[in-house]
């Protein structure tokens, strides 16, 4: 019988629509692939480019902005959109994160690298345009229908919408920590070392939240077993 | 070549933190036992899955966006965008330390030669009376300044008692620096307090820690 993956009144035949890519760990689709040369061309040597960056922005050259923006906009314009829920929202938060960079930069010690401090800086505002979103919600809705979690926009048409809309809801539905690990490894393609190293933790925390996550993901999108085969 | 062992039981282990031989040997276990290969299946599609959530569109209108708004930023703040206070905060905090040692030194330094200096010329009756009420008028003025950067700090307190962030807790090493560093200005003043220098340079510090709160509260908006 084929597994039926449901969420929410939503049947997904999960093996027909995802068996077809199968990817190996450490074969994961890397966000530089998906961009355009310029990130490639970044990563040939991404110390010498990420500390040629920050020095650039920190000479208050607005065209070492664009370079960052050119780079890595469109990735933190998504993670932005999967934290916040809509476009609109996602640009202001990337151009509070510009903002917030320009002031900043003085504090930039290089402890971490310029685009780790970076996207800390964006998670950041991102939650702070949450909270401020449900302040809002907290003085003009019914105070039951407050919710912190992003109501998602549609968004162009992509190869499984429906699947993207469950795993949007069961992504919603993780812890803080867990949403942030989750879409900054396994979406925006970065290493558990720089996002340990974005959200403070340790890798070993990353990877076990990681793991905690997607256990909680596939709970949410799977419907329970039929099956009661124990482990070998 | 030697094949891994593993048992059912190891599946989650590696799934959290598996070595490339482990998932290798994983994927050669499942081919033989139908419960971790529908568990391997259901893993690898989340991540599968994942890059339906990845959607890099164009959005032609969001750099001139964020350049206007980078470019009046820059020109409504460009003291606190200067070239010093960059230069000071690109330095380790050992060095920052170090260096505020050594400029408070030679401010201690210069500060005793000149008051030597000063002692050997004795001034005249209406120098004094003048140099006075000069010294009251600073003083005065000092402290209506010290008093409004303690409302600013008073206001940044809650943060920085709890950094949320790294740079509320790089801000927070910078201000104690600062705090340290006016303390001894103050104590040198105090021992001189004509010497023009030093109140130079403690205001300096002042303005530095005033920036710096004014930063930390804008964050906070």
């Amino acid at each position: 019988m084929e597994q039926v993956m449901g969420t929410m009144g939503l049947a997904l035949p999960w093996q027909s629509k995802l068996s077809a890519v199968q990817r190996e760990r450490g074969t994961r689709v890397e966000p530089s692939q998906h961009l355009a040369g310029n990130a490639t061309q970044a990563a040939a040597n991404p110390g010498t480019e990420d500390a040629a960056l920050a020095a650039a922005c920190l000479s208050g050259d607005l065209s070492a902005y664009e370079r960052l923006y050119s780079l890595h906009g469109a990735r933190m314009k998504n993670l932005a959109r999967n934290l916040l829920g809509t476009s609109a929202d996602a640009e202001d938060a990337v151009q509070d994160t510009f903002l917030k960079i320009q002031r900043s930069i003085a504090g930039f010690r290089g402890q971490s690298s310029f685009v780790t401090w970076t996207f800390r800086i964006l998670i950041n505002t991102c939650y702070d345009a949450r909270r401020s979103r449900l302040r809002k919600k907290e003085h003009t809705i019914e105070p039951s229908e407050t919710d912190d979690s992003p109501r998602p926009e549609p968004r162009a048409p992509g190869s499984h919408p429906s699947l993207r809309m469950a795993l949007e809801r069961a992504v919603a539905a993780l812890t803080k920590q867990q949403r942030d690990v989750f879409l900054l490894y396994e979406v925006e393609g970065f290493h558990h070392a720089e996002i340990a190293a974005m959200l403070e933790i340790t890798e070993t925390a990353c990877k076990n939240t990681l793991f905690q996550a997607k256990r909680h993901l596939r709970q949410s999108l799977e419907p329970p077993r039929s099956s009661a085969a124990g482990p070998r | 070549m030697n094949v891994m062992s593993i048992t059912c039981h190891d599946r989650d282990r590696i799934f959290e933190n598996g070595t490339p031989a482990e998932w290798a040997a994983l994927a050669s276990h499942a081919s033989s036992c139908q419960e971790c290969a529908e568990e391997l299946r259901a893993w690898k599609s989340i991540s599968t899955a994942a890059q339906e959530m990845r959607e890099y569109a164009e959005a032609p209108a969001l750099w001139p966006r964020i350049e206007r708004a980078l470019a009046a930023q820059a020109q409504a703040n460009p003291r606190r965008l200067n070239r010093w206070n960059w230069s000071w905060n690109f330095l380790p905090i050992a060095w920052q330390a170090a260096a505020a040692g050594a400029f408070v030194l030679v401010l201690a330094v210069s500060g005793g030669l000149l008051y030597r200096y000063e002692i050997r010329t004795p001034p005249t009756a209406d120098a004094h009376f003048l140099k006075n009420r000069a010294l009251a008028n600073v003083e005065r003025t000092e402290s209506a300044y010290i008093e409004a950067i303690d409302k600013l700090a008073a206001e940044a307190k809650p943060q920085l008692d709890a950094p949320a962030t790294a740079l509320l807790a790089n801000y927070k090493e910078k201000l104690l620096l600062l705090d340290s560093a006016i303390d001894d200005l103050r104590t040198q003043a105090g021992l001189n307090p004509s010497n023009a220098h030093l109140r130079y340079q403690l205001l300096a510090m002042y303005q530095e820690k005033q920036h710096t709160l004014e930063e930390i509260l804008e964050d906070q908006r």
